[in-house]
């Protein structure tokens, strides 16, 4: 199997064992994002994958090649750091070519190599400036030709967007997604920002304490999230979460019981917590919805929508609504009616996801 | 915050009186340099007569005459150029390579050979067992052991090790992920980058170098080996001992202290040179060796 | 998976596999190591014949240990005992006056708001720092000699009658720390300056929205801002109390101001390389060295209690 695969990947610095065995096969041209809380071991991993960390036990290959004890050079592999980590006393070209130039490419291939991903990126008018010369944006393009002029097997980005602007992030993100369309180059990405992850990824790997807690495409970790924390995790503003019992048809969240659809016959007086995204509650009832009485705190509109900061017992909750031109109405708001199939459950003991309705 | 115009009345009169006494303090720094000057364009008749304050008396070149028909004066310039060029450049290869090392993460027992190192910043064995180690290793009155014993200091190595420590870690990583090993990580991206702090080294030993006197006038016996201090050195003690000297230099216009004072201000002129040049460099080299053990 | 059933690499093969890796820092490492060595580690282990009969022929090795005799000797030598105190009277004028002359410099310096005017006088001061002490020598013999000196030029149109400085024991002390202070103030005010730079600008403008004075913000704002600072480099002043820069010493004294010039490391530069007396004047530079290090040691220790808050 071609691609990167890592099999049972532990890292220990002395007796502190900071990934925890990590099994993750990414295919051949796929686009994988690590994401996770800082500290949870994703650029660990990537650094592992890089060779730029030893591994302390499991093994990583990359196309079918064992490379536990490959120098960095040799795996065929070309990183984008946070920092770009572009050279300040070299032009754009010389930062681009330092690879090609140390691997003795011949000077006319370097030449034509150069041109080429600097069209590909739009920096052909830049190539002779220094890094301190370009703008957030352009020294990230570089940091990229850098990686691309090397034709690796596999990509990988350590955060590569963090040290830009909102706007600025916003387009380099599609600008990597593009690319990766166009040179379909097989890629691993370290992100704490779930909005990059969501966008990007054609699976997206969940990381926490130095594991795994879910693998699966964006969509599926929105709409079945394997647990509270990768429910938590990804989602903005996040899922509200709220302990209750189960009754034979809903979740009893104090005095108020959110009406489930399925069979629950078999788990009444169970503890759960139940988790409600912010855009999955109505302000008007239907058949599909069960009422939540909420006291409105704050509303924050956002322009189509806005958010409506409410205190549901004493609960905090956050839902979404859809303006109308005016938020002077949602002030007055005094229940949310929640989309009962949307509703999420989870259990209280493991946090682990429950689906009792199928 | 500082502004001249929106000054009370009473912070005025502070700066201005603040102001004079600077410049009092630099004109009594810079004045017996000027003195030295004039001494030494003056005659020696003038000079031993103590009319000398400001300016030549009796202005004559009769001193420089002594000095530059001295071929020892020439001997030992050029000693100092070959001290001073040899010994930076020595200094160089030693520290450049062994600070990258020692600034290393992966280096094994990193923290031993730092302690290594700067336990000799605390603790010294002294002149003698270091006089009489010369002595055993061949280097006595060896231009090269000049050069090879003074190379290396503590302070040196790890004022640049701190600096290579500062260098964001993903600078190598790139770099090696680009397929550069160690030798060339150093030259072509670290050394690049710390071009202020090898600056301030190479300011350092230079000007160490440049002024190096006590193990020269002891490790050296020959006098085509002395650098120029130790010949000023013996200048001063030699001719205002040397009656037959203090005959010639009456009739000549020149005294032993004229040609004290010309031989000095000879070698303070390549000083003088480069020292604006230099300035910008020592000024954050001292802030550099904020030394971490 | 290829080679899943691999087993984890062993300890020594990750070793080996690091060396073969690694070998090229170990290879830059190596000749600082070897200097230091043989130059600086060697000569430590000559430190010895401090314990032995000593004789150039029979060599480090070879000499015979008599045991503690030369520090016997040592501490019943009126010339190594004046030494010793000597060093440390010099020591602690220095301090005394050498050490708050580059702290008011700096203070004043940051008082000054033309900047050109500034700087000229910083280039200035800062000059004499660069000057090899033989010359620093050179220009104060000249300048205190008896006959042509502008001291007592001074002192001639005073009416006084000419002093010949540098026979005198008494004016040893005074020229060697002024000369110090001449030489260093300085160059020794820029890390001052620095710290001074470091102070927060809205501090001082807060003081002047509260209607301070300049002189009022120099006592409340600078000089405590600066005083982690002012702290360690006092510290490190003390470390260094026995290292009196000696190659000043041995160019301007003479043996008619040896009663307040002589220090312990130009009685050992006498004892040993002028007379030859190798062991002797060892047993003198270990105990200055013991003493040194113990000093240095402990100023380490303050001072790392205080860098917390300072620019170090």
């Amino acid at each position: 199997m071609s691609g990167v695969n890592l099999s049972g990947i532990v890292k220990s610095y002395g007796a502190v064992q900071v990934v925890h065995g990590i099994d993750l096969d990414v295919a051949e041209k796929e686009f994988v994002v690590l994401v996770g809380p800082s500290g949870c071991g994703k650029s660990t991993t990537l650094r592992m994958i890089a060779g730029l960390e030893e591994i302390t036990a499991g093994d990583l290959t990359i196309d079918d090649k064992r490379m536990n004890r490959i120098a960095p050079k040799d795996r065929d592999v070309a990183m984008v750091f946070q920092n770009y980590a572009l050279y300040p006393h070299l032009n754009v070209a010389d930062n681009m070519a330092f690879g090609l130039r140390i691997r003795k490419m011949p000077k006319a291939e370097i030449q034509t190599t150069i041109a080429d991903v600097a069209e590909i990126l739009g920096l052909t008018d830049y190539l002779e400036r220094r890094p301190a010369d370009l703008s957030g944006g352009q020294r990230q393009r570089v940091a990229m030709g850098r990686a691309i002029v090397r034709h690796p097997k596999v990509f990988l980005f350590d955060e590569p967007l963090s040290n830009l602007d909102a706007k600025l992030r916003t387009q380099m993100r599609a600008e990597i997604k593009r690319l990766h369309n166009r040179l379909g180059v097989t890629s691993v990405y370290v992100t704490h920002d779930q909005v990059e992850a969501m966008t990007l990824a054609d699976r997206i790997v969940v990381m926490n304490d130095g594991r795994i807690e879910q693998i699966g495409t964006p969509m599926e970790l929105f709409n079945d999230p394997a647990n509270i924390f990768v429910a938590g995790f990804l989602g903005s503003p996040p899922m509200n979460m709220v302990n209750g019992v189960l009754t034979k048809n809903s979740a009893k969240i104090g005095a108020t019981e959110v009406k489930l659809n399925g069979a629950l016959a078999n788990h009444v007086g169970r503890e759960v917590v139940v988790g409600i995204r912010p855009e999955h509650v109505t302000l008007k009832a239907s058949a599909k919805t069960s009422p939540l009485p909420i006291t409105m705190d704050l509303v924050e509109p956002l322009g189509s929508e806005a958010l409506l900061h409410a205190r549901f017992g004493k609960q905090e909750m956050v839902f979404k609504a859809e303006t109308k031109g005016d938020i002077a109405p949602l002030w007055n708001v005094d229940k949310v009616h929640v989309t009962t199939d949307l509703v999420k459950l989870f259990d209280a003991q493991t946090g682990q996801a429950l689906n009792l309705r199928g | 915050m500082q502004n001249w115009n929106l000054y009370a009345r009473g912070d005025k009169i502070f700066a201005i009186v603040v102001s004079i006494l600077i410049g009092m303090f630099t004109v009594a720094t810079l004045y017996p340099f000027i003195y030295i000057a004039a001494v030494s364009f003056s005659s020696g008749f003038a000079a031993q007569a103590g009319k000398v304050v400001l300016t030549p008396v009796d202005a004559t070149l009769e001193a420089y005459g002594y000095i530059i028909k001295d071929p020892q004066f020439w001997i030992s310039y050029r000693n100092t150029f070959i001290y001073t060029i040899g010994g930076t450049i020595m200094s160089l290869l030693f520290i450049i390579p062994g600070a990258y090392a020692l600034s290393r993460r992966q280096l094994k027992g990193r923290r031993f050979f730092n302690l290594f190192i700067a336990f000799t910043m605390w603790f010294n064995a002294g002149l003698i067992p270091f006089f009489l180690n010369m002595r055993d290793l061949n280097l006595l009155d060896s231009m090269f052991g000049i050069i090879l014993a003074f190379a290396v200091n503590a302070f040196n190595i790890i004022l640049l090790r701190n600096f290579f420590e500062a260098i964001p870690q993903s600078f190598e990583e790139a770099a090696r992920m680009d397929g550069a090993n160690d030798f060339q990580v150093l030259w072509k991206v670290f050394v690049p980058l710390s071009k202020p702090a090898i600056a301030t080294i190479t300011l350092f030993c230079i000007v160490s170098r440049w002024n190096g006197f006590f193990w020269a006038m002891v490790l050296l016996q020959s006098e085509e080996k002395i650098p120029l201090k130790v010949f000023l050195r013996h200048t001063i003690s030699n001719l205002s001992d040397d009656d037959e000297f203090a005959i010639v230099q009456t009739a000549a216009g020149f005294s032993a202290e004229t040609v004290t004072a010309a031989i000095i201000v000879c070698s303070i002129i390549p000083v003088l040179i480069v020292y604006p040049f230099i300035q910008k460099y020592f000024e954050k080299g001292i802030l550099l060796g904020g030394v971490k053990e | 998976m290829a080679d899943k059933n691999l087993p984890t690499d062993g300890r020594f093969t990750r070793l080996f596999d690091h060396f073969k890796r690694e070998w090229q820092i170990y290879a830059m490492l190596l000749p600082t190591i070897v200097w230091f060595i043989v130059f600086l580690y060697k000569p430590m282990y000559g430190l010895q014949i401090a314990f032995k009969d000593y004789s150039i022929f029979r060599g480090v090795a070879g000499s015979p240990w008599i045991g503690i005799e030369h520090f016997q000797t040592l501490f019943g030598n009126d010339q190594f005992l004046r030494a010793v105190s000597n060093t440390i009277k010099i020591s602690a004028l220095n301090l005394l006056f050498g050490f708050p002359a580059p702290i008011i410099l700096a203070l004043m310096f940051n008082e000054i708001l033309h900047a050109t005017y500034k700087r000229t006088a910083q280039t200035i001061v800062y000059l004499p720092h660069f000057i090899s002490s033989v010359i620093i020598a050179g220009i104060v013999i000249t300048a205190f000699s008896p006959t042509l000196g502008i001291v007592n030029i001074i002192l001639g149109w005073f009416g006084l009658d000419s002093i010949y400085f540098l026979t005198q024991p008494q004016w040893f002390r005074p020229i060697f720390v002024g000369t110090g202070i001449w030489q260093e103030a300085g160059f020794g005010s820029i890390v001052f300056l620095a710290a001074i730079a470091g102070v927060n600008p809205s501090l001082y403008e807060s003081a002047v929205v509260d209607g301070a004075n300049r002189w009022q913000m120099m006592w409340k704002i600078t000089i405590p801002s600066i005083l982690p600072t002012i702290l360690i480099m006092l510290i490190i002043r003390i470390g260094n109390v026995m290292e009196v820069s000696f190659e000043l010493v041995i160019l301007l004294y003479q043996p008619a101001t040896y009663e307040t010039a002589d220090v312990v490391n130009t009685w050992i530069y006498r004892q040993g390389l002028q007379s030859g007396q190798y062991d002797l004047a060892a047993a003198g530079g270990l105990f200055n060295a013991v003493v040194a290090f113990v000093l240095v040691m402990t100023a380490n220790t303050l001072s790392r209690r205080f860098s917390r808050t300072s620019l170090w």
